[in-house]
C-alpha cells in the first residue's frame, strides 16, 4: 500500500514539476488538480507561497487537497536532465523536441531498456521477444493480504474497532483518485443537513404516477382539439381537398413537359422534329410523299425478312402441334422422367457430377466395344439380307441402335478448343496439335501467375513486416533508411506487377473466348464434328422410313431432330395399333347402342344380321311413334274436349286458367264468341236489380277468405254420443270457449280492418309479394323512430323536383375528397 | 297589404315544395342523427324556399277564368264571345272538324298537348300537330278501332282494333300486332312504367310492358263487360268500371284489385281523376255523377245527370258531356263542383269522348261527327315545366327525353296506391297464406325429415328389415297427410263457390234451362 501510494505521489510531483517547467508538457495530466475558477481563486487568496499553502491544505482546507511533493533530488527525474549545469543556454522559441514520446519518461526509459533486452534475448535464443514479456506485467498487482477485502474478510481496522464501517472508512481508499473531493463534499454536506431520504417507489407505482401525469398532460393538449373535432363531427359534409394541388389535369399538359432525355427518345425526337419532316409537314403533301419513299431493296429485304421469320414461326408452331399431339404415355412419362431429372442436375451439383460419370463410362465402354455399330450377329444377318428389304420396325430398330453408336462416340469438343472458327475440317487437322499448343500457352501462364503471385506476396510483406523495435535498427535514422529503400521495392514491385499484368492480358486476348466457352460448357458436354457428320446419316436413314417434312433442316435443329424421329416411330406404332382396334371397338360400340333398342322389341326374331336388325329396329321405332303421335292427338283431343266441357260447365276460377283456352297464341274466348246462353242474357237483363246485394256478398267473401271464420265445433261422428246424457250434454265446454275466442278475434280483426266502416268499398288486404322489396322490412340504423325515418325520406332530391341551385348541397357526399390523394391528419389551426 | 300578400302566397309556395311536415326532433335522444336530420331539415327549407321563388318569379304566367259581372253568369257565354274576346293564336284552337263517314270519334293528346290522335270508329287513324293545325299523318285500317293512345311520345299509337291491338308509328307503319289482349274495348298507357293496359271483351285486364314486351299482368276482373278503364295520373293505379256499378283499382302485379268501390246502383259509363290524385269523378247509367275523395272513400257530391264521358283538366276543371251537350263545372274549394261552362254542339252529334289538352285552355271533343276544339278559360295549367313535358319540343330534345324516360322507367311493381310509401317502413305484415312451390317445398321437407329418422336396433325380430321398411313409409305417409289435407280443403271452398254462382234468385229459378245444368 504504502509503495503504490509513494509512487502516485511521485507521479504527482511529476506532473507538478512539469506545470512548473515550461509550456511544452502542459497536456501531462496524471495526478488530482483544481479546477481552473478555484485556482484563481487561491492565486488571488496568496499569491506568493504556492508549496506551503498546499502543503498546509493537508489538515485543515478541504477545498483542495494535495500530497506533499518529494524533493527534487530524491525522485529520480533529475537523471532526465543533462547532468551538466548549463545555466545560461535558452532554447529557441519555437525548438521542438525531436522524440517526444520515446525518451520523456523514466519509466519510458525503462521500457526502452527491457524492450533492448528484449531484442539481445531474441537474438540470442531466437526465441520471439513476446516470450520474455509475460513476467513484466504481472509487476503491476500488489496483494496487501492474504484475502480480498469484502464483507467476509473485514479489514483488522474493523474487527480492530467499535465494528462499523463509517463513511471515511469506505472514502479513505479512494483518496488521490479523480472526483474523491466532489464525493467528499457531497458526504459532508449530507453529514451536515442530516435528512433522511425515502427509498424510491416501486416501479409499477412509480409508472402509474407517470402515466398519471401523462395523462393529464395529454387530456390538456388534447383539449385544444376539441372544438375542431366537434365541429368535423357536426358538419354535414367534410372537405378534404381544399388546399392539394394535384398538379397536371389532363394528358396533353403532361405531354407538353417531355423533354428527351434517353439516348433513343433524342434519336426519335430528332427523327420527328427534324426540320426537314416539319418543313414538309408546313408546305404541301407532296414532299411528305416524297420522304415516304422507300427503295425496292429495302423493300424485298423486309420481305424476305418477315417471311423468313414467318417460315419460322410456322415451322415452330407445326412442331410445337406435332409434339403435343402425341398421345404416346410412355414418351410424356419418359419426357417428364428427364425434365425432373435435368431439374434435379440444376439444383444437385453432386447428381450432375453422377451423371457426367456415368456417361463418361458409357461412352468410353461403347468406344471400346463398338456394341451398337451393328456388330451384332442380328444386325449383320440384316445387313446381309439387306436392309431395305426389311419391315418398318426392324428398320427402326437399326437406325436406332446406329443413333445410339453415334451418340455414345461422338467426339466431344476440348475445353480448349476455339468453338469461334466455323470451319470443320481446319479444327479438325488442327486437333492433335492443339493439345501441345495448350500446354505451351498454359506453361507461359503459368510461370506468368507465379510472378505475379511472388510481387503481390513482396508487396503484401511491405505492409506487414514491421520495423525492429530494438537495436541498432530500430534507431530513428536507420529506419528512416529503410523506410525508403522499401519506397523503391515497392514502386519497382509495382512496375513489374503491371508488367505481368499487361503480358497476362494480351495472352487472355485469344484466351477470353475459351474461358468463356468453359463457363459455357460447365453444365454439359459439347459434341462436335463427329455429331454432325454422323447424325445427318442416321437420319437419312430415317428419312428414308418416314416422310419428313422439312427438307432443309437448320443445323441447331439436329439434336431435336433425333428426338423427333424417335417420337415419329413411337407414334407411328401407334396410329397402326389405334387402326387395328378401332373397327373392333366401333362394332362393340354400335352393339351396345342397339341392345336396348332390341330388348324393347319382343317380336322382332334375332337371328338375322345385326345390320337388318338396325334397319327393322328403325322401322320400328318409327311404327311405334306414329302410334305414339296418334294417341297423343287422341288425348290431346280428349283433354280439349274435357276442357270444353268445363268451360261450358263452370267458369273457371283464376285468370291464370286461361292459358289452357290459349291455342297457339290466340284467343279462343275473343275469337269464337258464342252467343251467351239464356242465363246470361237473364243475369245481364236483370243485372243493376241488387247491386248492393252482390256487392255485400262479394266483400263478405273476400273478408272470409282474407279473416277466415273458425270452425265450428265437432266432436268424431260416434264420441261423445253413446249416451242420453251425453247428448244431453253437448259439446264439451272448452271447445266452445275456444270458438267462442276465435270468433271474437276474427270480430276484432275485421273491425280493424280500414274498410270495416265502409260499406261501400273492399280494401284488398292482400300484400303484394313483388312490391315487398320496394320497401324496407326493419329500420335503417341510425332511427329508432318509424316516423323519422320516413320525414327523413318526404323529399325527392332528383333535379327535376329541386331547384338547381339546391340539388348540389341535397346531394353532397359526406366526405369530399380528391382520388388519389391521402388524407392528412387534423392539423390544429390556432386562431389567435 | 300587398307585401304580406306576397309573403303569405310565398309561405303556400314553400309549403307545398316542402312536401309536409318534418318530423318532432325535440324528443330524439340520439344527438347525432338530430344533427343530421336538422341538417337535412334545413336543407329541405332552402331548397323549398328556392323553389318557391322560382315558381314565382319563373311562373308567372297565370291561369284565367270566366269573370262574370253583377248577374251574369259564366255558363251563359257561348264559344263565338269567348272568341271575340282572346287573342288570335287563342282563337285558332276552336274548331270544328266534320268527318261524317268514319266517325265516332275518340281522341287522345300527348302529354305536352301538342299533338292529337283521333281514331274513328270504323277505320280512321290521324295524328294531328296542334301548333300548326296540319295532320301529321292520316290513314285508314279498314276495320272497327275501338280505342287509340299515345305511348310515350307522338312517334308511337297504340289502336284497339277489330280483334287486336297493334301499335303504329307515325308514318302509320304497323310495328306490332298485340294478339295476345283480344278484342280490347279501352286503352290506356303508363308512361312512367312503359306498360299498356287494356281490358278487352271478355273483361280481361292486361299489361304488356312496350320495352321488352313482356305481359306483366293478365288478370280476369270477373264483374262483367267494361269499356271504362282510366288511369290515375297521381300514382299510376288503373282503374275499371263495370257495370254492377263497381270501379275496382288495379295494380299491374296483384290479380285482385287493391280497391273495389261500389259508385253507382248500375253500370258505370265514365271516371276521371283529378291531376292531385285525391279527387275521382265517376258516372253511372243511374244518372249520378259522383266525386269521390280517394283519401277516404268517400262521396263529396253526387250531382244529378247523365255522363257518356268525364275529364278532369289540369286546373281541376270537370268537364262531363252527354249526347250533344258537354257542361264544365268548377270548384273554389275541390269539394263542390258548379256550373262553369256549357257546349252544345250541332244537334244528332253524339259525343264519344272529351279531353282537356295539357298546356292550353282547350277542350277536345270527339263526336260521332269528328272532333272538335272548344275554349275552357282556366283548364289548363299556363306554365309548362320542359322536365316533364314540352309542347314545344325540338327532335333533338324529344330523343334526349326518350332516352332519359327510359333509363327512369318504372318498374310495374312500384305502383302503389300511396307512391310515397315507396322506400317506407313496411306494415307488419299478417300471417300469409303459402304459396304453392312453399308448400310443395315444406311437403318435401317432411318428407326428408321422415325418411331420414334413424331407426333404432331392437332384439327378437323387431328390426327385421321388411318391418323397418314398413315403419318408415308409415312415417313418410304421416308426413305427407298434413299437405294433403289442406290441399282437399282448398279445393271444397273452391266447389262451394261454384254452387254458390249457380244459385239464382227465386224470381228467376223458372227461366233456369236444364240443359245447361
Amino acid at each position: 500500500m504504502a509503495e503504490t501510494k509513494r509512487k502516485k505521489t511521485l507521479a504527482s510531483t511529476n506532473s507538478l514539476k512539469r506545470r512548473k517547467g515550461g509550456d511544452k508538457e502542459k497536456n501531462w495530466k496524471k495526478g488530482p488538480h483544481l479546477p481552473n475558477a478555484l485556482q484563481k481563486q487561491l492565486n488571488s487568496l496568496n499569491p506568493t507561497d504556492r508549496s506551503d499553502e498546499e502543503i498546509h491544505s493537508d489538515e485543515d482546507i478541504d477545498v483542495y487537497e494535495y500530497e506533499e511533493n518529494i524533493p527534487e533530488e530524491e525522485s529520480k527525474k533529475n537523471r532526465r536532465y543533462d547532468p551538466v549545469d548549463n545555466f545560461e543556454y535558452e532554447l529557441p522559441k519555437d525548438f521542438e523536441d525531436e522524440d517526444v514520446a520515446s525518451d520523456d519518461d523514466e519509466e519510458e526509459k525503462g521500457d526502452s531498456d527491457e524492450e533492448k533486452h528484449a531484442r539481445m534475448l531474441q537474438d540470442i535464443t531466437g526465441l520471439p521477444g513476446d516470450a520474455f514479456e509475460g513476467k513484466k506485467k504481472k509487476k503491476d498487482v500488489v496483494v496487501f493480504e492474504a484475502y480480498p477485502e469484502s464483507e467476509y474478510n473485514p479489514s483488522r481496522d474493523v474487527l480492530d474497532g467499535d465494528g462499523r464501517i463509517t463513511v471515511d472508512d469506505l472514502l479513505n481508499p479512494l483518496h488521490g483518485k479523480p472526483g474523491f473531493s466532489k464525493i467528499r463534499k457531497d458526504v459532508q454536506r449530507m453529514d451536515k443537513k442530516s435528512m433522511s431520504i425515502q427509498p424510491p417507489l416501486p416501479k409499477p407505482q412509480q409508472q402509474k404516477i407517470d402515466r398519471r401525469s401523462a395523462y393529464v398532460y395529454s387530456k390538456k393538449k388534447l383539449h385544444e382539439y376539441e372544438a375542431l373535432v366537434k365541429k368535423n363531427r357536426e358538419a354535414p359534409t367534410i372537405y378534404f381537398d381544399e388546399d392539394i394541388d394535384v398538379g397536371y389535369s389532363t394528358v396533353g399538359a403532361i405531354a407538353s413537359e417531355f423533354r428527351p432525355r434517353t439516348e433513343f427518345e433524342k434519336k426519335m425526337d430528332s427523327l420527328i422534329n427534324g426540320k426537314e419532316l416539319s418543313d414538309a409537314h408546313k408546305g404541301d403533301g407532296a414532299r411528305l410523299l416524297e420522304l415516304n419513299k422507300v427503295s425496292l431493296e429495302d423493300v424485298k429485304e423486309r420481305q424476305d425478312r418477315l417471311s423468313k421469320m414467318r417460315n419460322l414461326l410456322f415451322r415452330h408452331e407445326l412442331k410445337a402441334k406435332r409434339i403435343k399431339h402425341i398421345k404416346s404415355k410412355t414418351y410424356r412419362r419418359l419426357l417428364k422422367k428427364d425434365k425432373s431429372k435435368a431439374a434435379e442436375i440444376e439444383m444437385n451439383p453432386e447428381a450432375a457430377k453422377e451423371l457426367a460419370e456415368k456417361e463418361e463410362f458409357k461412352r468410353a465402354e461403347e468406344r471400346m466395344t463398338l456394341k451398337h455399330k451393328n456388330t451384332s450377329k442380328w444386325a449383320k444377318r440384316i445387313k446381309k439380307r439387306g436392309v431395305d428389304v426389311q419391315d418398318d420396325g426392324t428398320r427402326a430398330a437399326i437406325s436406332e441402335q446406329l443413333q445410339q453408336h453415334a451418340l455414345l462416340t461422338r467426339k466431344r469438343n476440348s475445353m480448349h478448343d476455339d468453338e469461334s472458327s466455323s470451319d470443320d475440317s481446319t479444327e479438325d487437322d488442327d486437333d492433335d496439335d492443339d493439345i501441345s499448343g495448350d500446354e505451351d500457352d498454359a506453361s507461359k501462364l503459368k510461370l506468368l501467375e507465379n510472378g505475379k503471385n511472388r510481387t503481390l506476396e513482396v508487396l503484401g510483406e511491405d505492409d506487414d513486416d514491421d520495423m525492429p523495435k530494438s537495436g541498432v535498427l530500430s534507431l530513428p535514422f536507420m529506419v528512416r533508411g529503410q523506410k525508403k529503400k522499401k519506397e523503391a521495392a515497392e514502386e519497382e514491385a509495382r512496375l513489374a506487377f503491371q508488367d505481368y499484368d499487361s503480358s497476362l492480358k494480351q495472352l487472355d486476348g485469344d484466351e477470353d473466348f475459351k474461358d468463356n466457352a468453359g463457363d459455357s460448357l460447365s453444365g454439359r458436354k459439347v459434341y462436335g464434328v463427329a455429331q454432325k457428320k454422323q447424325v445427318p446419316q442416321s437420319k437419312k436413314k430415317v428419312k428414308a422410313n418416314t416422310d419428313n417434312y422439312f427438307d432443309n433442316t437448320d443445323s441447331e435443329e439436329d439434336d431435336d431432330d433425333d428426338d423427333d424421329t424417335m417420337d415419329k416411330h413411337g407414334r407411328t406404332t401407334y396410329t397402326q395399333k389405334d387402326v387395328n382396334i378401332d373397327p373392333n371397338i366401333l362394332r362393340e360400340e354400335s352393339e351396345i347402342g342397339h341392345d336396348p333398342l332390341f330388348k324393347s322389341f319382343d317380336d322382332i326374331d334375332k337371328d338375322e344380321g345385326p345390320k337388318i336388325e338396325y334397319e327393322v329396329s328403325l322401322s320400328a321405332t318409327n311404327s311405334l311413334k306414329k302410334k305414339r303421335n296418334r294417341k297423343d292427338c287422341n288425348q290431346i283431343k280428349g283433354k280439349k274436349s274435357q276442357v270444353a266441357e268445363v268451360a261450358s260447365d263452370i267458369e273457371e276460377q283464376h285468370g291464370d286458367d286461361d292459358d289452357d283456352g290459349m291455342v297457339d297464341g290466340i284467343m279462343t274466348s275473343g275469337m269464337d264468341y258464342e252467343l251467351p246462353s239464356q242465363d246470361d242474357l237473364i243475369r245481364r237483363a236483370f243485372a243493376g236489380d241488387d247491386v248492393e246485394e252482390d256487392f255485400e256478398m262479394s266483400k263478405q267473401e273476400i273478408l272470409n277468405e282474407e279473416n277466415p271464420e273458425p270452425e265450428k265445433p265437432v266432436l268424431l261422428p260416434g264420441w261423445g254420443q253413446w249416451t242420453h246424457i251425453q247428448k244431453k250434454r253437448g259439446l264439451p265446454s272448452w271447445m266452445l270457449a275456444e270458438h267462442e275466442r276465435a270468433k271474437k278475434k276474427r270480430d276484432q280483426d275485421l273491425n280493424r280492418r280500414p274498410d270495416a266502416h265502409l260499406k261501400h268499398v273492399i280494401i284488398s288486404q292482400k300484400l303484394d309479394k313483388k312490391a315487398e322489396k320496394l320497401q324496407t322490412k326493419v329500420l335503417p340504423y341510425p332511427f329508432k323512430d318509424k316516423e323519422h325515418f320516413e320525414r327523413s325520406n318526404r323529399m325527392p332530391l332528383g333535379p327535376e323536383f329541386n331547384p338547381a341551385t339546391t340539388i348540389g348541397s341535397l346531394n353532397r357526399p359526406d366526405v369530399v375528397k380528391k382520388p388519389g390523394v391521402s388524407i392528412k391528419p387534423i392539423k390544429l389551426r390556432k386562431h389567435h | 297589404m300587398e307585401i304580406q300578400d306576397f309573403s303569405d302566397d310565398i309561405d303556400v309556395k314553400v309549403k307545398k315544395y316542402q312536401r309536409g311536415e318534418s318530423a318532432d326532433l325535440e324528443g330524439l335522444k340520439d344527438k347525432k342523427l338530430k344533427g343530421q336530420l336538422a341538417n337535412r331539415e334545413e336543407l329541405y327549407k332552402k331548397s323549398a324556399n328556392a323553389a318557391a321563388k322560382a315558381e314565382k318569379w319563373l311562373m308567372q304566367t297565370e291561369s284565367g277564368l270566366l269573370e262574370p259581372e253583377g248577374i251574369e253568369k259564366t255558363w251563359r257565354f257561348s264559344q263565338q264571345s269567348i272568341a271575340q274576346e282572346v287573342d288570335v293564336a287563342s282563337r285558332k284552337n276552336q274548331f270544328d272538324i266534320i268527318l261524317p263517314d268514319l266517325g265516332p270519334y275518340t281522341i287522345d293528346y300527348t302529354s305536352s298537348g301538342r299533338y292529337m290522335l283521333t281514331a274513328g270508329r270504323k277505320g280512321h287513324l290521324a295524328i294531328m300537330d296542334m301548333h300548326t293545325l296540319k295532320p301529321v299523318k292520316d290513314f285508314q285500317v279498314r276495320e272497327t278501332v275501338r280505342d287509340a293512345v299515345f305511348l310515350h311520345n307522338e312517334l308511337f299509337f297504340a289502336a284497339a282494333q277489330k280483334k287486336y291491338t297493334y301499335i303504329y308509328n307515325r308514318a302509320g307503319t304497323e310495328l306490332h300486332c298485340l294478339k295476345e289482349h283480344g278484342a280490347v274495348l279501352k286503352l290506356q298507357f303508363l308512361k312512367n312504367h312503359f306498360l299498356l293496359s287494356s281490358i278487352n271483351k271478355s273483361s280481361h285486364l292486361r299489361f304488356q310492358d312496350i320495352t321488352t314486351g313482356q305481359m306483366v299482368g293478365n288478370y280476369r276482373t270477373a264483374l262483367g263487360r267494361s269499356d271504362v278503364l282510366q288511369l290515375n295520373p297521381y300514382n299510376s293505379v288503373i282503374t275499371s268500371g263495370h257495370s254492377g256499378g263497381t270501379v275496382c283499382m288495379w295494380k299491374p302485379t296483384t290479380s285482385t284489385p287493391l280497391i273495389k268501390i261500389l259508385c253507382h246502383h248500375g253500370p258505370v259509363t265514365a271516371i276521371s281523376f283529378h291531376p292531385n290524385g285525391h279527387l275521382m269523378a265517376t258516372a253511372g247509367m243511374d244518372k249520378k255523377i259522383k266525386i269521390w275523395d280517394l283519401r277516404t272513400y268517400k262521396t263529396l257530391q253526387t250531382l244529378p245527370g247523365n255522363a257518356k264521358t268525364l275529364s278532369f283538366s289540369q286546373k281541376g276543371l270537370l268537364a262531363a258531356s252527354t249526347g250533344s251537350f258537354t257542361q264544365i263545372l268548377q270548384t273554389s274549394d275541390s269539394s263542390n263542383y258548379n256550373r262553369y261552362m256549357i257546349h252544345t254542339m250541332a244537334k244528332g252529334y253524339q259525343i264519344n269522348r272529351i279531353q282537356f289538352r295539357p298546356y292550353e285552355d282547350v277542350l277536345g271533343i270527339g263526336h260521332s261527327m269528328g272532333f272538335s276544339s272548344i275554349l275552357v278559360p282556366g283548364s289548363g295549367e299556363p306554365n309548362f315545366d320542359s322536365w316533364v313535358a314540352n309542347p314545344f319540343e325540338t327532335v333533338k330534345e324529344r330523343r334526349e327525353k326518350e332516352v332519359r324516360v327510359l333509363l327512369d322507367k318504372l318498374p310495374p311493381e312500384s305502383v302503389m296506391l300511396d307512391p310515397t310509401k315507396v322506400g317506407n317502413m313496411r306494415e307488419a305484415k299478417r300471417k300469409e297464406k303459402k304459396t304453392k312451390a312453399e308448400v310443395e317445398e315444406e311437403k318435401a321437407a317432411a318428407v326428408a325429415a321422415a325418411k331420414s329418422v334413424a331407426v333404432k336396433k331392437k332384439t327378437k325380430g323387431r328390426s327385421k328389415p321388411s318391418k323397418v321398411a314398413r315403419k318408415k313409409q308409415e312415417g313418410i305417409e304421416n308426413a305427407k297427410r298434413g299437405f294433403v289435407e289442406e290441399n282437399e280443403g282448398r279445393d271444397k271452398k273452391k266447389q262451394k263457390r261454384i254452387t254458390e254462382v249457380n244459385e239464382l234468385p227465386i224470381a228467376l229459378q223458372p227461366f233456369v234451362s236444364k240443359k245447361g245444368k
